[in-house]
């Protein structure tokens, strides 16, 4: 086992309402409000900065651009990344909330329906979340990359069930109503 | 900090793979009673109600507005609302006052009276009305059968198997949406096959369950979903009117269903609007009541890891059901999902209902394996069915289920196997093989059973509800085929849709294709010598396990 001693910090910075791309290689990843603010964990306490990381980072790799913004009136899943695909140059957006529940939505779709969905939190590991971001920029450049491969554990209810809940409660304390999503700067530095 | 050596043990107990939070009232994180829970009030004017727990009319959202016009009896509730909650608390656990006079006050109640006297009450006291309250007086069992592979042969067998455990009602659902026909028609034949009047349902989308009992393939429903606050039942493009219009759907065509509901919901939707889980169970129950369902699935339900992970939790999942039960509906009183890790935990939960026995004491014990429960696991499953039964016996309790031997299962899995094979035979379904037919009868999960042409079975599900291959079909074939006691069981169930008795409230139906319901067969508890006791022939059933050794194998 390796012991890695690094750390990554994330500087968040709103530059404003996002706006319509117009970029086709654009991929939005839209935040949960409280995402890297109020909550800066996963619901397995991952750090929100390496999870993010690790799907811009999926993004960029094959060839797509990022664009990073925050849902402030929606924190539901479907409906924030629905809302951010409309904004997406490509029409391909990833949704991801503060306890780590993540989708890759399509402008063309039904909220409730989806490209990707990982609804268990709990079992999405890092490695995941990068080839969700890899997926994502796939869709974006019109290629039909294979889903990435969901994991299914008949006992994250009772483990899991009620922190999701209570994630999902906090996450909804930093609703602002009626508030368009900011576009963010999202700036990472690594320290030994 | 040095590790104690006993608390790392303890760590790696299973119990401690359970989520549990402190109570969060403010968001609705709390069991059984909040500070925003509201005060119990009722104020009539001109025969209707102005205030209903300390809200005006005008202000009134639609659940409020449902229960004040359709659950609350406006002509006893003044007289209701004036006694102590104590006092009906009291009368729910006093022998010497009968059911009847409970139900009677019921329809004066408004959910904040109700929460305050369930409140009053611990859970062995629960347990003495639940007894008392529940409708049907014999008390009575469901199973979930279902494969991850929705592979028909399999579940047939398995029908069939818990079919002869006893289970008096059977739910399935699909993995792929569009076997649910194969399905629907799996759990007919299999369950007819060992025992004529078991009802069976299969679990989907409303509009293909509601076609599918149409064609007289399933006999009843139950996932049809209400929730306690405004926000969330919209979010569901529901209202509680929609939802009666769909029951009564049911009900026209000679189909028996239940709403579903249960304490979390709201809290997991984050729409709780920062009140307990049971108030707004309490709401749910009271909708049920005043859109005329017979009954109610309920004790959390899919959202029992949220209840079970604050104090008092599995308190309120029980006083959930005995709500439904003071309403005069029947429970399918939960235990059907998974909520924990610990042996000791969820059998101390099941208890609740077992012992003073509800109408359906899990409202789906996994008859298969878990791991093959596509209603992602339930409280108990086909592993734990020894210690059931065990317990059944220990207790001298009725839980519904009965010991089986295995010869006897085999060959019910096996003709039921036959059965689906002569079927698709007639039907021109793709072929069910002998080497099927062989896994089937010995299997244990999908995992044992030869693969199907996945795509050619989904032409012939889908051709069941295009063609509209009724039950009566499926009886005639398989009279023609030789198999003329599971036709006869089948056409058996199609008359009772023409009767309708088994609507009745807490309706089964018996071996010998008699509906036994609260009407027929109603709960008159008063205490010791009363209400539901073992018949001599039942206790001997319970009692003959096959592990039991005799002093005459010793000869």
């Amino acid at each position: 086992m390796t012991t890695s001693t690094f750390t990554i910090d994330m500087k968040l910075t709103e530059i404003g309402q996002a706006t319509k791309g117009t970029n086709p290689r654009e991929v939005i990843v839209v935040l949960g409000p409280a995402f890297g603010k109020e909550l800066n964990k996963t619901i397995v306490k991952l750090d929100h900065a390496t999870v993010l990381r690790e799907i811009l980072s999926g993004i960029e790799e094959q060839g797509a651009v990022p664009k990073v913004i925050r849902s402030l009136r929606t924190a539901d899943l479907a409906f924030m990344a629905h809302g951010a695909a409309q904004l997406s140059g490509s029409g391909i957006s990833i949704g991801l909330q503060s306890r780590g529940t993540v989708v890759i939505h399509q402008r063309d779709l039904d909220p409730l329906s989806n490209l990707e969905l990982f609804p268990q939190s709990p079992v999405i590991t890092l490695d995941m979340y990068r080839k969700i971001g890899q997926n994502a920029a796939k869709y974006a450049l019109g290629e039909s990359p294979n889903p990435v491969l969901v994991v299914n554990d008949a006992m994250t209810r009772p483990k899991y069930q009620a922190i999701a809940a209570l994630l999902y409660l906090k996450e909804c304390q930093s609703l602002i109503p009626h508030q368009k999503p900011v576009e963010l700067k999202a700036e990472f530095s690594i320290t030994e | 900090m040095q590790r104690s050596k006993r608390f790392e043990i303890l760590e790696d107990r299973p119990v401690n793979k359970d989520g549990f939070v402190k109570e969060w009232p403010e968001m609705g994180f709390v069991a059984m009673s909040s500070p925003n829970d509201p005060k119990p009030s009722i104020k009539l004017e001109n025969g209707k109600i102005t205030e209903l727990d300390g809200k005006k009319r005008e202000d009134f959202d639609m659940l409020d507005q449902f229960i004040a016009d359709y659950t609350i009896d406006t002509t006893i509730t003044e007289q209701v609302m004036a006694l102590d909650s104590i006092e009906i608390a009291r009368k729910l656990v006093d022998i010497n006052v009968p059911r009847s006079e409970i139900v009677e006050l019921s329809k004066g109640l408004t959910p904040a009276k109700l929460l305050e006297v369930l409140n009053h009450m611990n859970v062995v006291e629960m347990m003495m009305a639940l007894q008392k309250m529940r409708a049907r007086k014999t008390p009575s069992n469901q199973c979930h059968v279902t494969n991850v592979r929705d592979n028909p042969v399999l579940m047939a067998a398995d029908a069939a198997e818990a079919g002869l455990y006893g289970f008096d009602e059977q739910e399935t659902t699909v993995g792929v949406v569009r076997y649910a026909p194969f399905n629907a028609l799996a759990l007919l034949v299999g369950s007819q096959t060992v025992r004529g009047g078991i009802l069976t349902q299969d679990s989907l989308e409303e509009a293909t369950e509601l076609r599918l009992a149409m064609l007289g393939l399933t006999s009843y429903a139950e996932t049809i979903s209400i929730y306690g606050t405004e926000p969330v039942f919209i979010d569901g493009d529901d209202t509680p009117w929609s939802k009666s219009f769909l029951a009564s759907a049911y009900a026209s065509r000679g189909a028996k269903m239940r709403f579903t509901s249960g304490t979390g919901s709201e809290v997991q939707m984050a729409g709780a609007e920062g009140k307990s889980m049971l108030y707004l169970e309490l709401r749910c129950v009271m909708m049920a009541k005043g859109a005329g369902v017979q009954g109610l699935q309920n004790g959390s339900i899919s959202c029992i890891g949220i209840p079970a992970s604050v104090p008092s939790g599995l308190r309120a999942v029980l006083a959930e059901n005995l709500a439904t039960m003071i309403f005069d509906l029947e429970v399918a009183s939960g235990n059907d999902q998974t909520f924990s890790h610990s042996e000791i935990r969820r059998t101390a939960k099941m208890l609740c209902q077992m012992l003073p026995g509800t109408d359906f004491i899990f409202a789906g014990f996994s008859a298969v394996p878990n791991n093959e429960d596509m209603f992602a696991g339930s409280n108990m499953d086909s592993s734990d069915l020894d210690d059931y039964l065990i317990i059944q016996r220990d207790l001298m309790v009725d839980g519904g289920l009965k010991p089986v031997d295995e010869e006897t299962v085999i060959e019910a899995r096996y003709q039921a196997a036959k059965s689906m094979q002569a079927i698709f035979d007639e039907l021109g379904f793709p072929a069910i093989t002998e080497e099927e037919v062989e896994a089937a009868t010995y299997a244990n999960s999908s995992d044992d059973m030869p693969a199907r042409n996945v795509v050619e079975d989904l032409k012939s599900a889908e051709q069941i509800i295009r063609d509209g291959i009724s039950g009566f079909d499926i009886a005639l074939i398989l009279a023609k085929r030789g198999y003329r006691q599971t036709a006869e069981r089948i056409f058996d169930m199609l008359k009772q849709r023409v009767a309708g008795d088994y609507l009745h409230t807490s309706a089964i139906i018996n071996k010998d294709n008699l509906v036994m319901s609260a009407v027929n067969d109603e709960n008159d508890y008063s205490g010791p010598g009363t209400g539901y006791r073992l018949s001599p022939e039942r206790w001997e059933e319970i009692k003959n396990i096959r592990q039991a050794i005799s002093p005459k194998d010793f000869d």
